[in-house]
């Protein structure tokens, strides 16, 4: 076999072990992450926290700030997405409920208005 | 030829070496600085230490509000703390010392009381502060008290139930009852509207429907764009059902689609019930 043809399959095997080691022996470890990364089930259980206080306080604008943690969805388009995932998912009544009070009250939510609200 | 076999033994494997060494440096390359691996799909474990700060003050906070320790302790998990209750009490000591300017370090303090871990808190301008026979700095402490059973320290009043209906009152009546010949919805359509005293829909409110022997909860609000107190069920036209409210009312029994005749086009129609709080 020509020695090209040997040098070019050589960097091609080395090619494959670099990728794999890189991918999957030894990826890129990301440790300081931010929420918006949070896979969607964490997510959804991150909005249903939200939904549990703002079923106590009703503070609508604290609850829109905690979901902007999310990323730059609007808040009202973060809840709907996990009460959506907690409705595939299985999620107890309560907390359907409670992530569809927090949804609902984000709708009519007014970020200009005092408090929030509309 | 010989000249050049002679050649190649002579330069030996080397350039195989050589070329093995390229491939793999281009191959980290690309995996580590072109395109590495992406991570969409995180835990909050891999949560930077300001993100896992506010994840713990809502972790407190939704404790505060629901009272449920168990669900707030497999929160904790999460974050991968290796003492948890260590951790919020450090938290409430530290918002403490800072004034608490979010007002989360009672909530941090009370989820690390029902941990375990009992925190002093006395923040700047609480009179025990300045407490002249209050011994030590003045700064606030954390001490793990040596009981195994955990009682909270500032109790939240846990709700014994929660319910789904935002307005509380009496039991939803149905107020009015229609058949909808309209070839534009579904068959069988049932179209439930759900209103409080005050004729205003209600979103959230839970209703059991069932039929020979099944069961289907549906809540109202979940099409905000039909209104926030609309659901709707499909029924099998060749079946009967009843709906009953989840937190209780008389049942609406005896509801199947009607057939319906239009132009002399017969389908199956569909049913619209109005209830309301009297």
């Amino acid at each position: 076999m020509n020695r090209w043809i040997k040098f070019l399959l050589a960097i091609l095997v080395g090619l494959t072990l670099g990728l794999v080691y890189g991918w999957a022996v030894s990826p890129v470890e990301y440790v300081d992450t931010s929420p918006d990364t949070l896979r969607e089930d964490y997510r959804a259980d991150y909005v249903l926290m939200v939904a549990e206080i703002h079923h106590h306080d009703h503070d609508l604008d604290q609850a829109a700030r905690r979901l902007a943690m999310l990323g730059s969805q609007p808040p009202v388009q973060v809840a709907a997405a996990a009460l959506d995932y907690g409705l595939s998912a299985g999620y107890p009544p309560l907390d359907i409920a409670l992530l569809q009070e927090l949804a609902t009250d984000l709708q009519a939510w007014d970020p200009s208005a005092p408090g929030g609200q509309p | 030829m010989s000249s050049e076999n002679g050649t190649s033994d002579k330069r030996g494997p080397w350039y195989l070496i050589f070329g093995l060494a390229i491939g793999i440096g281009l191959g980290l390359l690309i995996a580590w600085a072109f395109i590495p691996v992406t991570y969409v799909n995180t835990s909050p474990r891999s949560l930077r230490a300001d993100f896992k700060d506010s994840y713990r003050v809502l972790i407190a906070s939704a404790y505060t509000a629901n009272g449920d320790l168990g669900r707030a302790q497999a929160r904790l998990d999460l974050l991968g703390d290796e003492d948890p209750a260590a951790a919020l009490a450090d938290q409430a000591l530290l918002l403490a010392d800072v004034g608490d300017p979010e007002g989360a370090a009672f909530s941090l303090a009370a989820l690390a009381g029902a941990l375990g871990v009992t925190v002093d808190l006395q923040l700047p301008g609480d009179d025990a502060a300045g407490d002249p026979d209050s011994t030590g700095s003045g700064r606030p402490t954390a001490t793990r008290r040596p009981t195994v059973t955990p009682t909270p320290l500032f109790t939240s009043t846990p709700r014994p139930t929660r319910t789904s209906t935002p307005t509380p009152g009496a039991a939803f009546a149905l107020v009015f009852q229609e058949e909808i010949c309209n070839l534009d919805l579904a068959p069988g359509l049932l179209q439930i509207e759900v209103r409080d005293a005050a004729s205003q829909p209600v979103a959230g409110v839970e209703i059991l429907i069932t039929w020979e022997g099944h069961e289907e909860r549906i809540f109202t609000g979940l099409k905000p764009e039909l209104g926030n107190g609309y659901a709707d069920f499909d029924m099998d036209p060749e079946l009967v059902y009843s709906l009953q409210f989840a937190d209780g009312g008389p049942p609406t029994a005896n509801l199947s689609a009607s057939l319906c005749t239009v132009d002399g086009e017969s389908f199956w129609g569909g049913l619209r019930l109005v209830f309301s709080q009297p």
